[in-house]
């Protein structure tokens, strides 16, 4: 009876895998990687224990998210705009789009610089990935589109196989779970907030809202979605968690302590692991990237056509949404065009990157959390009164540490 | 152009009145105007029936009839003093800001979503009164600029609130009181896709609006993309969900059942009418995805020995839908398909001439073809509507040229509007 039960809520689960499993996991994008990379190669497995407690705080924001996308049927710049007015909104619009084409940029160079480890020149690769991200978007149906960015979840799994090529002491990652472990010294609070500011990320709250929206999902379908977004988003800080094992286990351990980026964090790894753990972060590199490639672009899309009131949707061709492929292919175009320049700063568009989305993050989840908990809109499917807490609790402290990192991003 | 504006009312601008400075009759500052409030119902242009404003911290209600003037930036009372009174919504009120501004409207006109950026009022007919909002770029710049900037702004043009109806549905009190009389100009196909479009809310409230009207309602369900078929029968009781079929084409009725969950089905078909209900059971046992499934049991069949009076008696009498008349068919004794004669034909010719001599030979597919199978015999001999026949040649149904359309359009094809609702 158990089983048949757990197997029925399977099926309902994979019925509606999409919108939690994709928005986490785009966040494992470039950026992402190296940071992740970078915490294994600097500090071991100390912050593993952070990657629990980070979970929860995604999967409390991504619920909430998607619960009202499934409740109101309408995307969260939409809700912003009809209960906090026009200026928040377009502060908000404004951001999204600045952070999402600055991470924009850094996907295709993620995807280069992962084509380059097999000798494919960006100049050839870039151009390529682009080209195939914007025709799955704007000319794929919602449902194809939404099936291939799953299938591009799958290169993830080459992170955990990594992992195990690197042969860390299971005793001690198993350890540094359950058991916080605290430094305080710059490096160490610096890589944790970063840890934190690229797990959670503003778009991904934006893209499940509207992605749940857009498939239709409705309160019928609420349960299965809740727990979609949970195993989504668990899937997703294991992957992470495998990455910085990977390189807590070897660039740790040998005292390479300098991660610049993903793929020099597949380069570093080669003399320790073997050349198929450079081959294998290579792979998830690159299905990241090319996920994070596809989904930025349109979570923006969204955001502006939600907040404008044009039409919007993957499944509609140019001619039904102009503004909202024109959108998509802008950014694109230029995430392609800065790609290939030769000679961008890409590290410090990083930085101002994450200074605006450290700005905008406090904003979208303090709105998350009082949209979801506004009983007029929501109804009975407002947060309840301890859930409520816990939301409260943790964009609080989410808010707090994206906010220091902007002091020490910007205090050196 | 001095005269033209001496009769022309000015227009005024909601973002420019909220937040303005509330006056007494001397000019005196009280408090801050927060909301206007108006009655939305049997005016065309609905009027102001009283604001909500701040007098030290606390929110009061101003009625219509303390109010002397509105002006962008202040509103005058009538009086040197005010009561304070607390805010109870009357029927049909909305608050502008609150409820309006921001949000989605249906541009009827436009048959699509808009967004309303601004809310224009007028004085009109001897009171302030909602005459349009503004969907452009323009009016949302003018509320985002500081107040000594946004002044400057032109006013451009604006939908009339004629074209346009509000949704109330998120309104507390005002829940299916406001009627949408505009939708029904609008076109079931226009209808749909404003509800596939909207929020399911919103959505609900178009088919409520249209629900007076069942034969309009089950038009335009039958206009409705599956899923969001789906969508509205789900929250519908198995009464209302035949009532509804009850009023369909008998091939989108058992569609329509095909979509329902299967313990819904059997109590669904049970509900409705005889006559549809047999119609529905024999559609039912066919695969929607063939000519059985798409096909129509209604049509026009005479046999060979019938007079032209006779046939022209029966289109008369039938009520068979326009599209699947453009053909009457012809069986023999044992009931199986001879041919087919074009009405129009009939018409234009020598009523004393034998049926005979119009009939032509009828292009058929059986029941289990596949929708490419009926398209492409559409295609070949420029067909509108395509009989179905079983292995004795006897006819089943029809299917009409809309049913295939539907299927094989392209994504893409189906809707196509400019950048903004003007």
């Amino acid at each position: 009876m158990i089983r048949r039960l757990g197997r029925r809520r399977l099926v309902a689960v994979l019925a509606v895998l999409g919108p939690g499993l994709i928005a986490a996991n785009a966040g494992n994008d470039a950026g992402g990687i190296a940071t992740y990379a970078s915490v294994g190669a600097k500090y071991g497995y100390d912050l593993l224990w952070m990657m629990v407690v980070i979970t929860v705080s995604l999967i409390v924001v991504q619920e909430m998210a998607a619960r009202m996308g499934a409740v109101t049927g309408k995307g969260l710049a939409e809700l912003i705009r009809e209960e906090y007015g026009v200026r928040w909104s377009l502060f908000a619009t404004g951001s999204v789009l600045v952070a999402n084409l600055g991470i924009c940029i850094s996907e295709f160079v993620g995807i280069g610089a992962a084509l380059n480890l097999a000798g494919i020149p960006f100049q050839v690769s870039v151009p390529i990935a682009a080209a195939g991200v914007w025709l799955l978007v704007v000319r794929g149906s919602y449902k194809v589109a939404e099936r291939v960015f799953v299938l591009m979840t799958i290169p993830f799994f080459a992170y955990p196989v990594a992992a195990i090529l690197a042969h860390p002491n299971w005793g001690s990652v198993g350890k540094a779970i359950v058991e916080p472990r605290f430094q305080l010294n710059s490096g160490y609070i610096f890589l944790f907030i970063a840890t934190a500011g690229t797990t959670i990320t503003p778009f991904m709250q934006l893209y499940v809202q509207s992605a749940v929206v857009e498939r239709g999902i409705g309160t019928d379908e609420l349960r299965a979605e809740q727990l979609e977004v949970t195993s989504g988003s668990i899937f997703a800080n294991v992957v992470a968690s495998f990455i910085i094992i990977a390189t807590g286990a070897t660039l740790f351990v040998h005292g390479e302590k300098t991660v610049n980026n993903a793929a020099d964090a597949a380069r570093a790894l080669k003399p320790f692991a073997g050349r198929f753990a450079e081959v294998l972060f290579g792979v998830g590199l690159l299905g990241a990237s090319l996920l994070a490639a596809a989904i930025l672009p349109v979570t923006a899309a969204y955001v502006i056509a939600e907040t404008f009131g044009f039409e919007k949707g993957i499944r509609l061709r140019p001619r039904e949404a102009p503004v909202f492929v024109a959108v998509i292919t802008i950014l694109i175009g230029i995430g392609t065009l800065v790609a290939i320049i030769p000679g961008v700063p890409v590290i410090s568009l990083l930085v101002a990157v994450q200074v605006v989305n450290g700005i905008l993050l406090p904003v979208t989840l303090f709105f998350v959390w009082r949209l979801a908990a506004n009983r007029e809109l929501m109804g009975d499917y407002a947060n309840g009164r301890l859930f409520n807490l816990l939301a409260g609790l943790t964009v609080i402290a989410t808010s707090a540490l994206s906010i220091l990192l902007l002091a020490v991003t910007f205090l050196g | 152009m001095e005269s033209a504006t001496a009769t022309v009312p000015r227009v005024l601008h909601l973002g420019l009145v909220v937040g303005g400075a509330l006056l007494d009759v001397a000019g005196a500052k009280l408090g801050r105007v927060d909301d206007l409030i108006v009655r939305l119902g049997e005016d065309e242009y609905p009027p102001v029936t009283g604001l909500l404003a701040t007098l030290a911290g606390r929110q009061v209600f101003v009625p219509a009839d303390a109010i002397q003037e509105i002006e962008q930036g202040c509103v005058r009372l009538r009086a040197h003093r005010l009561d304070l009174q607390r805010f109870d919504r009357r029927p049909q009120e909305v608050l502008l800001r609150k409820d309006v501004l921001d949000r989605q409207l249906i541009n009827v006109d436009g048959a699509r979503l808009v967004r309303a950026n601004e809310i224009e009022l007028a004085r009109l007919d001897g009171w302030y009164r909602v005459v349009g909002v503004d969907v452009g770029l323009r009016g949302l710049l003018r509320r985002v600029l500081p107040r000594a900037l946004a002044g400057s702004i032109e006013t451009t043009l604006f939908l009339d609130w004629a074209s346009v109806e509000p949704f109330t549905g998120h309104v507390p009190t005002v829940r299916l009181r406001v009627p949408h009389p505009k939708l029904a100009r609008l076109h079931p196909a226009q209808l749909a896709d404003l509800v596939e479009q909207a929020s399911h809310d919103e959505g609900e409230e178009i088919l409520g609006a249209v629900g007076d009207d069942p034969e309009l309602e089950a038009d335009v369900f039958e206009e409705l993309e599956p899923r969001h078929q789906q969508e509205f029968v789900g929250d519908r009781s198995d009464g209302e969900v035949a009532e509804v079929l009850s009023h369909m084409e008998p091939d989108d009725a058992a569609d329509l059942v095909h979509e329902l969950p299967e313990e819904r089905r059997e109590e669904v078909v049970r509900l409705l009418p005889l006559v549809q209900r047999r119609r529905v059971r024999a559609l039912l046992g066919y695969d929607p995805a063939t000519a059985g499934g798409l096909m129509s049991p209604e049509f026009v069949c005479v046999f060979t020995q019938a007079s032209q009076q006779e046939v022209v008696d029966r289109v008369r009498a039938s009520r068979v839908s326009a599209e699947a008349l453009a053909w009457i068919y012809v069986m023999d004794a044992s009931k199986r398909l001879v041919g087919a004669i074009a009405l129009v034909d009939l018409l234009r010719s020598d009523p004393s001439l034998p049926l005979g001599d119009f009939v032509e030979v009828a292009q058929t597919v059986r029941v289990d073809a596949d929708v490419e199978e009926v398209a492409r015999l559409m295609t070949d001999f420029d067909l509108t509507v395509v009989p179905v026949v079983d292995d004795e040649q006897r006819l089943l149904g029809v299917v009409t040229v809309d049913d295939v359309l539907e299927l094989v359009l392209p994504r893409g094809w189906r809707r196509q509007f400019g950048l903004f609702g003007e």
